[in-house]
């Protein structure tokens, strides 16, 4: 799938691997990688400008941790995150549906 | 050099601050300890550099036209109230029975006009901002128009609030203490706001945007003009003439003088042509 049409997505994407709980930026990516099945392969780095964006647009928020001596930033959604998800969620069934009715 | 080395030089090449500059790297270095494979799956780290500097100069940009807006508010209150109490004071002292002329007459003329240009540029500012709040980037182009008006806008605010402690300061042996205390103390506030909201915008002026696109002007942000789009000059009559006739309207019915009113309305008019032509251009009424 080509980059930028999953990066249109990319937000949506993020809130939805954040659904299933905390994750860091790496974790994410994996997470992208592996439910899309390899499809969405998009430069892994610019899953962090969008999660930068989603946190200062208060849809996730993070904490830094220590892992094996090096700093961790964690994700999760915060409630707005869940209620933005839950919208972007029926905008793309119906949409998905329209185009699914037209291209048969 | 390694591919973390290359991001922090084009973060740093790019303008943007240490701060945030440190946490990305940090992430940076975690994904690649976490599968050191994956930095070839990074992608280019100027092309991800250039996304990091366009997003945080596009919020910092809206973000600085907020604040200043916000700031604006504590300007024009002290502005309001410094006039409504000197009603409640017994009135206008008469701009020569203060320390000196010398200071009266400019800060009366900066308390007139500076808070119409910051009216006018800072809720430019704003309404641009509002308009494009969806959008994680916007063109250097328009970020560069964003931050002209807001810049106007706190230079204007500034310069009103600073004429006003000049008047508190003139009319020290003349207005009652309560009048002096309050206003003072409003101005002083609205001077610590507006600079807090400069030092802000300042702070994000070097990064760098690579996205292209147009500005926009004054007719995107405010479509009954439309029509005149492309004829900066009626604009500025239109604008013009509509300040001066509502500034006669208002003061003939203030003072129960049309001659007053005429006089007012005149310099009005007048005050918003030369703000026009100097500053048509900085926020974006007139290419």
């Amino acid at each position: 799938m080509k980059p930028n049409t999953v990066k249109g997505q990319l937000d949506a994407l993020i809130l939805a691997t954040l659904d299933a709980g905390p994750a860091h930026g790496y974790a994410v990516g994996q997470a992208l990688r592996e439910r899309s099945d390899g499809a969405f392969d998009l430069p892994e780095g610019t899953i962090y400008p969008a999660l930068h964006r989603l946190e200062r647009d208060g849809l996730i928020e993070s904490d830094w941790s220590t892992e094996a001596g090096r700093r961790r930033r964690v994700y999760r959604l915060t409630r707005s995150g869940t209620n933005a998800l839950g919208a972007r969620r029926r905008e793309w069934s119906a949409f998905a549906g329209a185009v699914q009715a037209v291209l048969g | 050099m390694t591919w973390t080395e290359q991001l922090a030089d084009e973060l740093g090449r790019r303008g943007v601050p240490a701060r945030q500059r440190e946490t990305i790297l940090l992430e940076m270095k975690d994904h690649i300890a976490c599968e050191p494979a994956s930095v070839s799956r990074l992608g280019n780290p100027g092309e991800l550099a250039a996304e990091f500097a366009d997003e945080l100069a596009t919020q910092s940009a809206r973000g600085g036209a907020l604040g200043a807006f916000g700031a604006l508010g504590v300007a024009a209150v002290a502005l309001i109230v410094s006039q409504l109490g000197l009603g409640a004071a017994g009135g206008y002292p008469g701009f020569d029975n203060g320390y000196s002329t010398a200071l009266a007459i400019p800060a009366i003329l900066c308390m007139v006009i500076a808070p119409q240009i910051a009216l006018v540029a800072g809720t430019l500012a704003l309404l641009r901002a509002l308009r494009r709040r969806g959008e994680p980037v916007l063109p250097a182009a328009e970020i560069r128009l964003v931050r002209r008006r807001t810049w106007v806008g706190l230079g204007a605010g500034l310069a009103c609030s600073v004429a006003l402690e000049v008047y508190v300061l003139d009319f020290l042996a003349v207005e009652p203490a309560w009048w002096l205390g309050l206003v003072g103390g409003l101005a002083g506030l609205a001077i610590v706001a507006l600079g807090a909201a400069a030092v802000s915008l300042r702070g994000s002026g070097g990064l760098v945007v690579a996205a292209t696109g147009p500005a926009g002007d004054i007719f995107d942000d405010l479509p009954p003009l439309r029509p005149l789009r492309g004829r900066p000059w009626r604009l500025c009559g239109v604008v013009a003439g509509g300040v001066a006739v509502a500034m006669t309207l208002g003061e003939w019915h203030a003072e129960h003088s049309l001659a007053e009113g005429l006089q007012r309305g005149i310099f009005e008019g007048v005050a918003a042509t030369v703000g026009f032509v100097l500053l048509g251009r900085a926020i974006g009424a007139r290419r």
